[in-house]
């Protein structure tokens, strides 16, 4: 049987939602808990979910619990830290196959529920605090987290372009929190944490898969009964939605390929009309591969390997991208924003306008195929206090027309520049 | 001609189609997806840097990187139009890449199946270059090289196939070089095309949402028979089985070593390579895997973090077994590795343990057939090794210690092993 999106209050600020369909033949259960991006507290929350990933009361062996998930026909448990707007997600989750593709037709659904919930609840505390050795090994894993960021410089020079976007405001909050932080996280100050987490992150569990989510449900409704709750509640983000003066950064590394980021701010968005406006602009702009800056900045001008844009739903920015050579960054910048002039202008044929329909509308429709994809979409809307499925966001888009997107890019301003490049010699 | 290759446990079938064009067919229609995956595949990848076919006497030599250089070329046409441009009007999100083995041209689409079938099967059978869009070409991929010059995994990775291999061209960059690319020509591409793109060394594979009248008939209309079959012969390697060198070290803009430590297998033929990867993948999960006691020991002393893996990786004519990962200490974990490997050779596997890992194993590979690109790949990676796509199940179920044990031996040989290893800059 095929379920659409369902939510529900299970206790104080904690909702379990499923979505399921008999096509697909696992079963992936997620804890999300949602809580205020702060600086003070970011990094000592984010510790948190790798600690209590590594067992629980019955079971605070690491091999065991997953000679268990072994068992469990490798049933995976995961975690890890993701920023939605202004808020930290921290997020748990299960995913195992579906009891009718097991051997022996074995029930992994509800013993999978069941290990996620001691995971989140039952934890093992020695003295009253979560184990120190578990502490002090998440933690230096936590600090090479945070320093490994270094690694994926396209994904490094987007986010420092961000956090000097968004410099004071807490979008700028990096999401696995700072090093020196870091350094002085304590059993006491992670445990201080978990209680916290506890009793006043949001609470979504969500349960996608092609099994019966009842049994699940069942299990967090009572595992949650107990615990005291005073949830904090969820607001709409905001942040600057015009640009001030220009803001430009350089950095130096020992890269051979640059990378030029900007950032822009699209204006004030109070409609969904307008939002899937600016979502359309965003990617005729330089979302797609027929896009603008595919087809000019790396198509026909040659600049750069990758050239792209994305509009962030949760925030409202939209981040421009592109691997350069040094002595190519004036030259593309020049044309990254004439295509914008081009669009403001509305230079560009209807054929553009319904080949980004398409493809926006060909993404969408997928998000039904994977269970990680419903997962975030879902969450994403439960965020923004919205409740659409992909297919009528596809609908909506036929309406967008060419005035608006023209009207949408014309609220676009450029924020920041940001630009890191290789060391003299290059 | 058509065959149905089917699967009780999945309640999944395949039809396959020998179509009078040469090509074959692999259509695996899957309720309720919303989307179709469509990949055109040549047999052709980094690997094949000397062929030559029934017309030539001599091997030719090609420069390292075309393979990959003609899939670039491939999506433009003579109007100047490309075929991005194409799938734009169908709104299918398309791609191709390029591997040791493999070139692929592929979209995934929710709408527009047919039109987007269309565009596929005609811009792949339509080679156009021109000495100006092979020159610009040389700039744009000559921009991708440099990236993966600066990507720390990237260079781990190919550092550790240099240092496993001595001659097999699986030890070059897929992209190859800047300055190996600077010899490709119009006229060396078109050569490549036409030896390696002849429908009968291609397959075309289809999963998801679709009809399979439909691909009949797209096949029917766009598919140009063949002139003649072509004989591809390959170019052979004298690969000793001794590795290259022990150890490899770079330094690069990252933050925690990385490293990836190799065991050299015994590669037979393609469909043994392909059946041997599942009993490793077993055996890696024995040796390392999360549920090991060697996996809690390195991470309890802080030598590895979660980003530890490991990957076996079976082509045409070669076969090795990779654990990778970040650590303070490479050296250690490589030694801890071996030493574990080596003990468990001694003492033999445990029966627990055995049973645990191919569970683990066999819920992964099930998770497979539910997506449609992994359908789609799998079926394709089938088909040239000439092995049945759900006998994968079978191999993992009924591997047993006997079978685990010899392959212990062959494929974790300490003594056949190299490591490789990128450092952080110096600090300065």
């Amino acid at each position: 049987m095929n379920y659409s999106f369902q939510r529900e209050l299970l206790s104080e600020g904690v909702y379990f939602s499923s979505v399921t369909d008999d096509k697909f033949k696992h079963n992936r259960i997620t804890a999300n808990f949602i809580l205020p991006l702060n600086k003070n507290t970011v990094t000592n929350n984010a510790v948190v979910p790798f600690i209590l990933r590594k067992g629980y009361r019955e079971c605070p062996d690491f091999t065991k619990l997953n000679r268990e998930l072994n068992r469990l026909y490798g049933a995976s448990l995961s975690c890890d830290i993701s920023k939605f707007g202004a808020y930290q997600v921290l997020d748990i989750s299960i995913y195992g196959v579906d009891d009718r593709y097991t051997l022996k037709k074995e029930s992994i659904v509800q013993k999978c529920a069941q290990m996620l919930s001691k995971v989140l609840l039952d934890q093992h505390f020695e003295n009253g605090l979560l184990p120190q050795k578990d502490v002090e090994l998440e933690k230096q894993y936590l600090i090479d987290t945070i320093e490994s960021q270094i690694n994926d410089k396209r994904i490094f020079a987007l986010n420092r372009c961000k956090t000097i976007m968004c410099e004071g405001e807490s979008l700028a909050v990096e999401k696995y929190g700072y090093i020196e932080d870091a350094k002085k996280i304590t059993s006491a100050s992670a445990t201080e944490a978990y209680k916290n987490i506890l009793k006043t992150a949001q609470v979504e569990i969500m349960f996608v898969g092609c099994g019966n989510p009842d049994a699940a449900k069942q299990v967090f409704k009572q595992a949650f009964s107990s615990v005291e709750r005073f949830p904090i509640s969820i607001k709409k983000l905001t942040t600057k939605t015009k640009a001030d003066e220009i803001k430009e950064v350089t950095d130096e590394m020992d890269v051979s390929q640059s990378k030029l980021v900007m950032g822009f701010r699209c204006g004030e968005i109070n409609s969904m009309k307008e939002f899937y406006a600016v979502r359309t602009m965003a990617a005729l702009f330089g979302g797609t591969p027929n896009s603008r800056l595919f087809t000019y900045v790396r198509e026909k001008l040659s600049l750069c390997y990758y050239c792209a844009a994305r509009f962030d739903r949760m925030t409202g920015l939209m981040m421009v991208d592109s691997g350069v050579n040094k002595e190519n960054k004036q030259k593309a910048y020049d044309e990254i924003l004439n295509q914008l002039e081009v669009i403001k202008n509305g230079d560009f044929s209807d054929d553009e306008l319904i080949a980004t329909r398409l493809a926006m509308k060909n993404s969408l429709q997928g998000v039904t195929d994977s269970l990680g994809a419903i997962e975030e979409w879902y969450m994403a809307q439960i965020m923004s206090g919205t409740d659409i499925a992909p297919g009528q966001e596809a609908e909506a888009l036929d309406n967008v027309t060419k005035e608006d997107v023209i009207a949408a890019a014309k609220k676009v301003t450029l924020d920041t520049v940001y630009f890191l490049t290789g060391k003299e010699e290059q | 001609m058509q065959e149905v290759i089917k699967s009780q446990q999945l309640n999944q079938e395949i039809v396959k189609v020998q179509h009078p064009s040469g090509l074959t067919l692999l259509l695996c229609p899957m309720k309720g997806f919303s989307t179709a995956y469509a990949t055109f595949t040549t047999q052709y990848g980094s690997v094949d840097t000397a062929f030559k076919t029934q017309d030539d006497d001599e091997m030719l030599q090609v420069p390292q990187g075309i393979a990959h250089f003609l899939e670039h070329k491939m999506f433009e046409n003579e109007n100047g139009e490309d075929a991005f441009a194409s799938y734009a009007k169908t709104g299918a999100s398309a791609n191709a890449y390029t591997t040791f083995d493999k070139t692929a041209y592929l979209f995934s689409c929710t709408d527009n199946f047919q039109q987007s079938l269309e565009v596929l099967l005609d811009f792949v059978q339509r080679p156009y270059f021109t000495k100006e869009s092979v020159e610009k070409e040389q700039g744009i991929i000559g921009q991708e090289i440099k990236m993966y010059n600066d990507d720390g995994d990237w260079r781990v990775y190919f550092n550790l196939l240099g240092a496993l291999y001595q001659n097999h061209p699986v030890r070059i960059d897929i992209a190859g070089t800047v300055e190996s690319i600077s010899e490709i020509d119009a006229d060396l591409l078109y050569r490549c095309y036409h030896t390696f793109y002849n429908l009968n060394n291609m397959v075309l594979c289809v999963a998801g949402n679709f009809e399979i009248d439909t691909v009949l008939k797209v096949a029917d209309k766009l598919l140009k028979p063949a002139e003649k079959k072509i004989k591809i012969e390959r170019g052979t390697y004298q690969e000793p089985e001794q590795v290259n060198k022990a150890l490899v070290e770079q330094k690069l803009a990252v933050a925690t070593p990385l490293f990836q430590l190799g065991f050299k297998g015994k590669s037979k033929d393609a469909a043994s390579n392909l059946r041997n990867q599942v009993l490793d993948e077993i055996l890696a999960d024995i040796i390392a895997g999360e549920a090991s006691e060697l996996y809690s020991k390195m991470y309890d002393a802080g030598l590895i973090n979660s980003t530890f893996s490991s990957e076996i990786m079976a082509g045409r004519d070669y076969m090795c077994s990779i654990f990778s990962g970040e650590s303070r200490d490479p050296k250690k974990v490589a030694q801890m590795i071996k030493e574990e490997i080596s003990r468990l050779q001694k003492e033999g596997l445990d029966k627990e343990m055995v049973e645990l890992c191919k569970r683990a194993t066999y819920g992964r590979y099930i998770g497979m057939y539910s997506r449609v690109e992994a359908v789609a790949g799998l079926m394709a990676i089938t088909h040239f090794a000439d092995v049945n796509m759900y006998e994968f199940l079978d191999i993992v179920a009924g591997a047993s210690i006997k079978t685990l044990t010899e392959r212990l031996s062959v494929a974790f040989d300490t003594t056949k092993s190299a490591l490789s290893i990128v450092y952080p800059l110096d600090e300065n």
